[in-house]
């Protein structure tokens, strides 16, 4: 047994909302729902409830996971929070499949629902931030990667207007996409991303995420019951690989590089892939930044020309790199537990991404990035190849 | 961008209540002093920070002792606060700086006696201390124009 014997089953997912108008456990019900009627499963077979942990809503509650199996009436031999923050979504994935090729489980329910902007129950304080970085006014994720754009920008020079370029292609993909959030359906320019307003300089307002609230979920099960079953369009994890704490036993480190490098290698490795293969990529999108990164640390190009390889490619839908056609987080809300780059991936592949559907549905690389830590890039990086059965 | 002929504020009226972890307490006692004490390994030989309860190089408690360092270095990189956090709102613009200390560690803190024009990555800066109030400073950074 192996990642590649497990499927995902089925997909669903709510529309991203500003502040949701209905509680994180209707959410939760209404993907459930979606997910037994797509598949035609009864809720007595789901036997594995596996959860992100980047929850707001979900966050001081250390019995969430148990809390969510109960509101739900669901009965599991295999019961999970995945904590890598952004990582989690995919993180949950390669989990679930692990439990279903142990025998934990045969039917696992992944479920991102979160409402952290109608309640937020986050809470940093027992960490770094309380004595090294909130006494000085850093403002989280945007302080940590205006100082990470600086020492890009000192090392390599950087050329905003291609930030820029990005941070638009995601919004016409957004505007395409009737599940993004209807705030950020509005179009945007270049000159509209270099004017928008200073955050953390050089962290303009358009290089962040907006956080929204909305909820997304899978099933999954081994592609022989998904077979037995008779469920069709499945798609099947080739390879994945994750780094927490990538360098942390070395003291000063070259902050343009993140544990993606080490992930991308060994995902691509699994996959039998080099990173040319590649027919559509759903990088984590925080700060856009993040995702020029990101095209450096898997080898889409090398160290330092991340700008130019912007320049050189279309990255729309009907572009040579189609690049998270569905607007991203940056573009379309970070809500879901951050698991919508994964669920327009598993889209795509499925060829049900209708006006935004991308021609290549060969295989998808979806990529994450969670927790900030300090003075350097991000906490946990991951990377998971999928491809159609 | 932020307008480079525009001064900076400085952060020295902002009020602040700091919570210390207990592994960290030795920091803090030396900056009654204006002593800056970073963590030491004696097994490899190198600096951390942020304070840990352990060697971040061994993982081991007993390799790590306190020694005062210089607080000189130059300025790895900066990032000028736009909308500050609640206890920093309005006083915008203000800068944090990522500091590499001549020991090895990079210290985020903020910048004073420096205006936004002067502000780059490679400047040469030295401590600044800030009385927090309750005996203890907070460190932070001033342009060492008399470095050579």
């Amino acid at each position: 047994m192996s990642l590649r014997d497990n499927a995902i089953v089925a997909y669903a997912e709510t529309k991203v909302m500003e502040k949701s108008d209905r509680d994180v456990f209707v959410l939760g019900g209404e993907i459930l729902e979606e997910l037994l009627d797509k598949t035609g499963i009864e809720k007595s077979e789901i036997d594995g409830l596996v959860l992100a942990g980047l929850t707001g809503t979900g966050a001081a509650n250390p019995f969430w996971a148990q809390t969510t199996a109960d509101v739900l009436g669901l009965d599991v031999g295999f019961c999970e929070q995945v904590h890598t923050g952004g990582c989690s979504a995919a993180g949950c994935v390669v989990r679930a499949a692990a439990a279903i090729d142990y025998g934990l489980c045969d039917v696992a329910f992944l479920l991102f629902a979160d409402t952290h902007v109608l309640e937020d129950k986050t809470d940093h304080s027992h960490s770094y931030r309380r004595e090294w970085t909130d006494p000085y006014g850093l403002m989280g994720p945007p302080g940590a990667f205006g100082l990470l754009s600086r020492a890009y920008e000192a090392k390599y020079g950087l050329d905003y207007r291609m930030l820029g370029k990005i941070a638009v292609t995601q919004r016409n993909h957004a505007l395409l996409n009737e599940n993004a959030c209807e705030k950020l359906r509005v179009p945007i320019t270049v000159d509209d991303y270099l004017n928008s307003r200073v955050i953390a300089d050089p962290i303009r307002l358009l290089d962040c995420v907006m956080r929204a609230d909305g909820a997304a979920g899978l099933i999954m099960m081994s592609r022989k019951r998904a077979k037995q079953k008779g469920l069709t369009k499945c798609i099947i994890p080739i390879g994945y690989a994750e780094r927490t704490n990538f360098k942390g036993g070395e003291n000063l480190v070259d902050v343009t590089k993140s544990g993606h490098a080490v992930c991308g290698k060994k995902a691509l490795g699994e996959a039998g892939l080099s990173i040319k293969d590649i027919a559509s990529f759903h990088p984590y999108d925080d700060f856009i930044i993040a995702i020029m990164l990101q095209f450096e640390a898997f080898g889409f190009c090398k160290a330092g020309e991340g700008v130019s390889f912007i320049r050189e490619h279309d990255f729309s839908f009907n572009g040579d790199l189609p690049l998270n056609t569905g607007g991203g987080q940056i573009s379309a809300g970070q809500a879901a537990c951050s698991s919508h780059n994964l669920i327009e991936a598993v889209r795509q592949l499925r060829s049900e991404a209708g006006k935004r559907q991308v021609k290549n549905t060969k295989n998808a690389l979806v990529t994450g990035i969670g927790w900030i830590n300090y003075g350097r890039n991000w906490g946990s990086s991951a990377a998971l190849v999928l491809v159609p059965e | 961008m932020a307008n480079p002929n525009k001064s900076l504020n400085d952060t020295l009226g902002v009020k602040r209540a700091i919570r210390h972890f207990d592994f960290s307490e030795p920091y803090w006692e030396g900056t009654k002093q204006k002593k800056l004490l970073i963590q030491y390994c004696k097994k490899t030989g190198k600096y951390q920070h942020f304070p840990r309860p352990v060697s971040i190089f061994t993982g081991r408690r007993r390799d790590i002792e306190w020694r005062e360092v210089s607080g000189k270095g130059v300025v790895f990189s900066y990032t000028i606060a736009g909308r500050g956090t609640p206890a920093f709102r309005g006083i915008e613009p203000y800068a944090v700086v990522s500091v590499t200390l001549d020991v090895g560690v990079n210290f985020i803190a903020n910048i004073v006696n420096c205006p936004a024009a002067d502000l780059k990555v490679g400047m040469k800066v030295r401590p600044y201390w800030h009385p927090v109030g309750d005996g203890t400073h907070l460190l932070m950074f001033q342009p060492d124009r008399d470095a050579a």
